[in-house]
């Protein structure tokens, strides 16, 4: 196991209070500033000339533009595409013009050519490991263009009734079918838009069966992060994950996927225990009733509808059979995102408004800041501390990045903390020599699991609450904890108990 | 009759609830202070007065919130829109009424609003704190402090003009220096006068 040397270790070694004895020697950097150096006379000075360096400041510009973008996120006071553009655009400048003096890198973060090679649609190489991930970005945009398309012709309205009817009603029942119904569809659509319609349409049955839409839209949310965790094209993170590091959409369900299944089982017994007695109370009025919603009246196009219906059949096909067939996610995404628009017909201008282009320019830019923090070895460090702390043994690792991820994606958003650790996860593997999917698989049921535990930690949390209370349902952190906390912590540890089992004792 | 709509602000303990209350019946015309979360759409399931002190006339915490696709989880925010939504539809529709809080003074200024600010030395109004709480003075004065604060960076959160800033409101009174009851009779004195001033100019 080799240790790592980044470039700005000997930054921290030379400003040891230790070290400093008198005052010998002036430098004067690149960009004319005067520094008095107070050396011990045996110190090197070559180390404190790095430091002094417009290169040996690259990692540290890098780090303040990423938290300024965390920051600037997190005070919501301007749209979060423009903070992510507008801080990689000073990454590209500062980091690597300025500082870096390296042109050449900016081109290889901003990637473009890969988009250019034939490997990027076809063949086992999804996308180059540094810069914009444009498989990312060409399979989000696709699928969004899907769902568009599938929302528009009442799809999801239509799914939502259809069940409530099979289920007779019963809002215990529904209770059940709609968090496994959250798992299945968020396994391939993205989890925001599922929770949009579940969210909707479980209000609207709320009133109309008079129950409190409240337990059911908090075990909804929970179960769309947890079937997003499920398959590679589920939830960003997971997008970013098995683009990066080469991953198939079965490599993940059998990996990911199982845990995710297991943990459902378990997930919708804890949520049941705390909420079914609620629930079963406003079945009384069910009985009393004689008019309901029929799921007919979402559709206004049969023809449109049935087409909807097929083209998301296809989407699943090809993802699932990816790795056979040889075609990339950006392959499946471009090509899916074309059939539906060929199917819109004069639709077509209305379906392409309602693409949020936002969310992709918002990859776009967070592609860029990572990039620089990765092209200048802070990422590298991180791996480094992580490596120190375990000692390079599998256990702790595994343990450390699960909870680690977990923790932080409950309170940050999970998609620009998953870019972070790719390549944190893909150095620890390449210098300590520990097993990459493992760890991949770890880091996605961290990242992914970590942001149900608030309201804040994903955003079909957000899309989930902000629904609610648009309906007159407030929900209080408290009262969304309360419940999400204890499923959070029961999936991680199961998580870690069975990712320890199956790849490291085992 | 032009509609009348009075807008009253206040520093915590001044009065301003009171004085609103008094114009209400001297008027003849509603008067929304929490009575706005019913009209706004909260469950009846909810605790209204429990919502009122967790939410109602709150900022947006930045940290406990995030926005996605345009909708934000921030029960503050949310609360603060529909009530915003619905003050301004009632001004729309041409209704009378008085409210307190709530930006008014600025939401409402292009639907010709009263706007007045409550303020109050603070021996009064920790006198009247302390006598409504049944509070000693540490505690009423924290209580005040906490919510002029929570008042203040509410409206400067959601204006773009400062809370208790005189030259965002038609009037600023002091009310330790009459009592309430006598500032409310000042203020209806001058709400009648600006009434006919209106009238008056409509008919030019």
């Amino acid at each position: 196991m080799g240790s790592m040397s980044p470039a700005f270790y000997p930054i921290r070694q030379a400003m040891k209070p230790s070290t400093i004895l008198n005052c010998t020697t002036e430098y004067r950097t690149k960009t004319g500033l005067n520094i008095v150096l107070c050396l011990k006379e045996d110190y090197d000075i070559s180390i404190l000339k790095g430091m002094c360096s417009m290169e040996g400041f690259a990692p540290w510009a890098a780090v303040i533009i990423f938290l300024l973008m965390f920051i600037l996120i997190i005070l919501d006071k301007f749209e979060r595409h423009w903070v992510t553009l507008s801080c990689a655009a000073a990454v590209l400048i500062i980091v690597f013009g300025i500082c870096l003096h390296s042109w050449p890198d900016v081109w290889e973060v901003i990637n473009l050519n890969s988009i250019f090679t034939t490997s990027f649609w076809i063949g086992p190489s999804e996308s180059s490991s540094v810069g914009i991930n444009w498989s990312t970005i060409i399979f989000i945009a696709g699928m969004m263009v899907m769902v568009e398309g599938m929302a528009q012709q009442g799809f999801f309205r239509w799914l939502c009734l259809w069940i409530a009817r099979l289920v007779k009603y019963r809002a215990s029942r529904i209770f059940l079918a709609f968090m496994v119904m959250s798992f299945l569809l968020a396994m391939f659509i993205d989890s925001i838009t599922v929770i949009l319609f579940l969210a909707a349409v479980t209000v609207e049955l709320g009133k109309l069966l008079h129950f409190n839409p409240v337990p059911i839209i908090l075990s909804e949310i929970f179960c769309a992060n947890l079937g997003g965790s499920a398959t590679m094209c589920g939830d960003p993170p997971n997008i970013i994950i098995g683009t990066s590091l080469h991953l198939s959409f079965a490599d993940f369900i059998v990996n990911t996927g199982l845990l995710a299944f297991v943990s459902l089982f378990l997930v919708m017994l804890w949520f049941w225990l705390c909420y079914h007695k609620r629930l079963q109370k406003s079945e009384k009025y069910v009985q009393t009733m004689t008019v309901f919603p029929d799921p007919k009246e979402a559709i206004e196009n049969k023809t449109g509808f049935i087409v909807s219906a097929m083209i998301f059949l296809l989407a699943i096909v090809l993802l699932v059979s990816h790795a056979q067939t040889g075609l990339t996610v950006a392959f499946i995404g471009a090509f899916i995102a074309l059939v539906t628009l060929l199917a819109a017909g004069k639709h077509v201008p209305e379906l392409l408004k309602q693409i949020d282009y936002k969310t992709l320019l918002f990859f776009i830019g967070l592609f860029v800041v990572v990039g620089g923090l990765e092209e200048t070895d802070v990422l590298t460090v991180i791996a480094d501390l992580i490596a120190r702390i375990s000692g390079g043994n599998m256990v702790p690792v595994v343990l450390i990045i699960i909870w680690v991820s977990a923790a932080a994606s409950a309170f940050v958003d999970n998609i620009p903390f998953s870019a972070v650790m790719v390549p944190v996860i893909r150095t620890l593997s390449a210098v300590y020599g520990l097993d990459l999917n493992v760890l991949a698989w770890t880091l996605s049921m961290g990242t992914d699991i970590g942001g149900s535990a608030t309201p804040i930690g994903a955003s079909a949390n957000v899309v989930g609450t902000a629904v609610a209370m648009k309906n007159g349902y407030p929900i209080s952190w408290k009262s969304y904890m309360k419940t999400a906390v204890p499923a959070t912590i029961l999936v991680i540890s199961v998580s870690s108990l069975l990712i320890l089992i199956r790849y490291v004792w085992i | 009759m032009k509609p009348l709509i009075i807008s009253i602000d206040r520093q915590y303990g001044s009065g301003g609830r009171d004085i609103a209350h008094i114009l209400e019946k001297k008027f003849d015309i509603p008067y929304y202070h929490h009575r706005l979360l019913r009209e706004v759409g909260i469950h009846q399931d909810y605790d209204i007065d429990e919502i009122r002190d967790m939410y109602d006339e709150s900022p947006r915490y930045l940290t406990a919130s995030r926005r996605v696709r345009g909708l934000v989880n921030s029960n503050e925010e949310n609360i603060t829109q529909r009530e915003f939504e619905f003050l301004r539809s009632m001004a729309q529709q041409g209704k009378s009424f008085v409210v307190i809080g709530h930006c008014s003074e600025e939401l409402l200024r292009d639907y010709g609003v009263i706007s007045i600010f409550i303020t109050g030395d603070d021996d009064f109004k920790l006198k009247r704190t302390m006598e409504k709480y049944h509070e000693d003075e540490a505690a009423a004065r924290a209580r005040m402090k906490r919510f002029d604060r929570k008042r203040k960076n509410y409206h400067n959160y959601y204006t773009n003009t400062k809370w208790g800033d005189v030259r965002n409101y038609d009037i600023t009174m002091n009310s330790s220096r009459l009592g309430v009851e006598k500032t409310a009779d000042f203020l209806e004195a001058y709400i009648r006068q600006r009434m006919e001033e209106a009238e008056k100019a409509s008919e030019e």
